[in-house]
């Protein structure tokens, strides 16, 4: 494995900034509308309200486009750090729970929300705080004098799993047909709620995520040796569990409030870096940062155009596209590992 | 002693008093499991017809508040259905209640199944549901009047230019009615040109941006999300519709239901399109 050197670190990062720009562009310049890149271009130039061009930029697209890059940063930035606090491969947002007591807490406020008088913006919060007290609930249960094992952990997070699943099953028949309806599109994910005053409060959260996890990512590389070997060499291993649980369910919590159940985005694009770049946690975590946000606005502008104006929820791209992606990964490194 | 014409008229009188008598005191046993089915039992007298409903139909209507339940649309339970020894169950046929009509079938039970998603298809099942609980009559009565008001507001709407318009039944995400639903149809008469019957299903999932391209001047939203409609579409002001104030919230029971009053429906929706 190359070392890495600030260089190195500082041309990766500067591919992958480029790159996510590319993407983001494209996402500003697709459409099912079928404007025309020079009236985008126009549009972002110069301030021309009240046209359609200009809503469709700026009410529409770019909203859209930052939400996604949002998401998806949050939900492979949590991918790679419950990968290596987990110290298994298999680990996501979705695995652990995480995802599924966000979503217990956002549909439980769309099933009742109405009836009490809140309305639909009391999902965002209600699914925050579900991401939230399932991490708290999580190390509680897995974890013993302070420490969390990791295979408890990860074994908790199944069974927990499981229980969010069965409360939304619950949840969802309880519901009448225009919240089933929303539940349904929640529970595969989608981008279509997007609003400039949802991103600030994403943004917000995926930054206050990614500062506690970003200077961690030496400490996380110790931990791949093991957590005796961590402490050893210095690591808090327990203090490191707990702010970074903190900061997965920060990210996951504000990912999932806005967009449901996107999936496969927190598996895949982890998985996909480490073989490109390596596993040193200190390029892992940006470009797994960038990676998210690049993959997700990509599928999502699949999702908006692919098929006229007629929309898909971006969660069954990500999960189509997903799917086989990382059957292939597994098998070529499985075909690695085995060779002669 | 009676002249010829009053003896007739007793005797007219005598034959349909017999007949209604015949028809209350061989009204079936129903089961309704689809909101708009119980809606149009309710419409033709046929209440003393049910003796168990669905709970979305519990939830929309007091009058059948009270009567038993058998659980909702796609998971209703058999048990409690065959508990209520019904003569026929009435459903819409969907992929959930295929399974449900073949058990049902398989019990001996009768099932009507009922078509309710295009005009001519909700039209007959008025006519058809009628039939079985022997309120033929008033059934044939409901339909003709649907389609005088059909008539008439297809009349009212060639004075008037055609109006761009969609008809908005959630938000987030976004779903408008397509081409094909009786939606589709009151909209037409209504003197509407539905900007998405361009989508081939009835309820298609828009992208928001498609809606900005296609400039309605009318924006029907039936979502009924505690934002206010305009306060919503106010977001996109280059929306003809919004520009001219165009944007006008429907109440979803009023407007959505595939029931038997769809001439109130469309009074609204040609209220709307008409600008009153």
């Amino acid at each position: 494995m190359r070392t890495l050197t600030p260089a190195r670190l500082a041309a990766w990062l500067a591919v992958f900034a480029a790159g996510l720009c590319a993407v983001l562009l494209v996402g500003v310049a697709a459409g099912p509308s079928g404007l025309a890149l020079r009236d985008v271009l126009d549009v972002l130039r110069e301030e021309r309200a009240a046209t359609a061009a200009h809503d469709i930029v700026f009410g529409v697209r770019l909203p859209r486009v930052a939400l996604g890059a949002l998401v998806g940063a949050a939900l492979a930035t949590a991918g790679a750090l419950f990968q290596a606090l987990l110290r298994n491969p298999l680990a996501d947002p979705f695995v652990l729970g995480v995802s599924g007591g966000a979503a217990v807490g956002g549909i439980a406020a769309l099933s009742f929300g109405a009836a009490l008088g809140l309305g639909y913006g009391a999902v965002p919060p209600a699914a925050f705080a579900g991401a939230v007290l399932t991490t708290v609930a999580l190390q509680a249960v897995a974890g013993v004098a302070g420490r969390v094992s990791p295979t408890h952990l990860l074994l908790t997070g199944v069974v927990f799993n499981a229980f969010a699943s069965a409360a939304i099953v619950f949840l969802a028949s309880m519901a009448g047909l225009q919240e089933g309806a929303r539940i349904f599109v929640w529970l595969i994910g989608s981008l279509s709620s997007a609003r400039p005053e949802l991103i600030a409060s994403v943004a917000l959260f995926l930054v206050a995520g990614l500062v506690c996890a970003l200077p961690a990512a030496r400490q996380l590389n110790l931990l791949a040796l093991g957590e005796e070997s961590a402490q050893q060499l210095g690591v808090d291993v327990t203090r490191l569990q707990r702010l970074l649980l903190l900061a997965t369910s920060l990210m996951v919590g504000a990912a999932v409030s806005v967009a449901g159940l996107v999936g496969f985005v927190g598996l895949i694009i982890p998985h996909l870096l480490r073989l490109l770049l390596g596993p040193d946690h200190r390029l892992l975590l940006p470009t797994a940062a960038l990676g998210g946000a690049a993959f997700l606005v990509l599928c999502d502008t699949a999702a908006r155009t692919l098929f006229g104006g007629r929309e898909l929820p971006v969660g069954a791209i990500t999960a189509l596209a997903g799917g086989p992606l990382f059957l292939w990964l597994l098998r070529r490194q499985q075909q690695r590992a085995f060779a002669p | 002693m009676f002249r010829p014409a009053s003896r007739c008229a007793a005797l007219l009188y005598l034959l349909l008093a017999l007949r209604a008598g015949a028809e209350q005191a061989t009204l079936p046993r129903v089961v309704s499991l689809n909101p708009s089915l119980t809606e149009i039992l309710l419409a033709l007298d046929a209440r003393p017809a049910l003796v168990g409903v669905d709970d979305y139909s519990a939830r929309a209507s007091s009058e059948v508040a009270g009567l038993p339940r058998v659980g909702g649309l796609f998971d209703p339970s058999l048990e409690a259905i065959v508990a209520l020894e019904p003569d026929v169950v009435a459903l819409v046929p969907s992929a959930e209640q295929r399974d449900l009509r073949a058990r049902l079938e398989a019990l001996g039970i009768e099932v009507l199944v009922l078509e309710n998603h295009t005009l001519p298809q909700l039209l007959a099942s008025i006519e058809a549901l009628g039939a079985r609980v022997g309120r033929a009559a008033p059934a044939r009565e409901r339909v003709a009047a649907i389609r005088r008001a059909l008539a008439d507001a297809e009349r009212a709407a060639q004075r008037r230019p055609r109006v761009r318009a969609v008809l908005v039944l959630q938000r987030d995400p976004l779903f408008l009615v397509g081409r094909g639903s009786y939606l589709d149809a009151l909209l037409t008469a209504a003197g509407a040109d539905n900007l998405a019957a361009e989508f081939p299903d009835a309820y298609p999932r828009v992208d928001l941006e498609w809606v900005i391209a296609a400039a309605p001047a009318l924006i029907l939203d039936a979502s009924e999300d505690p934002e206010p409609a305009m306060t919503h579409w106010r977001r996109w002001p280059s929306l003809p519709a919004v520009a001219t104030g165009r944007v006008v919230p429907l109440v979803a029971a009023e407007v959505t239901l595939p029931g038997p009053h769809l001439e109130r429906a469309l009074a609204i929706l040609a209220r709307a399109v008409a600008g009153e």
